[in-house]
């Protein structure tokens, strides 16, 4: 897995100075900032609510946020994206706060507009699976395995936006990953592993 | 570790491959009012200069007591009021007079002839 693309050392600075000739009134820059931030916000989102109208909600109010600071954004105080994640974060957790006692079924099932029927069956059920096997961990470790294992994150940068230590960042993580093993384990042979 | 987990976790390790190499799409809709947001709370064009110096100035506010004292200052300048030199005079412990042995003379502005008695 490459982890590094994440933690290039001019991708901070790159952010940034976006962000900047965005609140300078450059137009281009508005338009690379919400390509660039939005996929991200939004996959994040989506694997964190497992819900389509949920988490574009979610990405549009990060998105705003984002908007709304560029004029007092500092160059140096934190990286751009890590802030992103960190609100991104915070609002899905008040999301599922909301949601309180409400059980999984009523959850609405993971949706994926990319997956057409003429694409793979195996490929769609595996997302499905790990979707609704991310479902069943509880919130923290939730993101930090989202975090580190499908944005691809490294821990520190993880211990900045759960504002945790990393030490904790490695502890959620790999409670996290048990659980899911455990999850998943009755859907081996339904996700094709049990021949491979 | 195991056989077992070791194939736990590489089969934990495929479903997020799977996961990375299908990230949700994001709605063409949605795509849209996010820019169309960000077109709403771009600040116009001017630079961070202009604003810092702005800002470090005080605001609208304090451009608006400056632009109010200096109207008011020309004004007084063009058209003073009578209680003016009167006040001046108090202020600065002198009372002035006409002198004729003055008139016409080149330095009988600037408050020369008041400074000197």
């Amino acid at each position: 897995m490459d982890m590094s693309q994440s933690n290039h050392p001019t991708e901070a600075s790159d952010e940034a100075a976006l962000l900047r000739r965005y609140a300078e009134g450059d137009p281009v820059a508005a338009r690379l900032l919400a390509g660039q931030m939005t996929p991200r916000v939004f996959g994040h989102a989506m694997r964190m609510l497992g819900n389509h109208a949920e988490a574009e909600d979610v990405t549009q109010e990060a998105m705003m946020r984002l908007w709304r600071i560029a004029p007092d954004w500092r160059e140096g105080d934190a990286k751009v994206s890590t802030w992103l994640y960190r609100v991104t974060a915070n609002l899905c957790t008040d999301r599922l706060r909301k949601r309180g006692t409400m059980g999984l079924d009523e959850v609405a099932e993971p949706e994926d507009p990319q997956m057409s029927a003429e694409q793979n069956m195996q490929q769609t059920a595996r997302v499905d699976a790990l979707q609704k096997a991310l479902n069943t961990l509880p919130d923290r470790q939730r993101q930090a395995v989202v975090l580190r294992h499908i944005d691809g994150l490294a821990n520190p940068e993880i211990a900045a936006i759960l504002e945790v230590g990393v030490e904790a960042v490695e502890s959620l993580t790999a409670r996290g990953k048990r659980a899911l093993k455990q999850a998943l384990e009755e859907k081996r042979d339904a996700l094709g592993f049990s021949d491979e | 570790m195991s056989d077992k987990n070791h194939n736990d976790d590489i089969e934990l390790e495929a479903l997020f491959a799977n996961a990375r190499a299908h990230p949700p799409v994001v709605p063409h809709e949605m795509m849209a009012r996010v820019i169309a947001d960000a077109k709403t709370m771009q600040p116009s064009g001017t630079g961070p200069r202009w604003r810092n110096w702005f800002a470090a100035f005080g605001g609208l506010p304090a451009l608006g007591g400056l632009v109010t004292a200096t109207c008011v200052g020309f004004w007084m300048g063009v058209a003073p009021p009578d209680i003016v030199p009167d006040l001046a005079a108090a202020v600065m412990g002198v009372e002035t007079t006409a002198n004729p042995e003055y008139e016409g003379s080149v330095i009988n502005g600037y408050g020369w002839d008041i400074g000197e008695g």
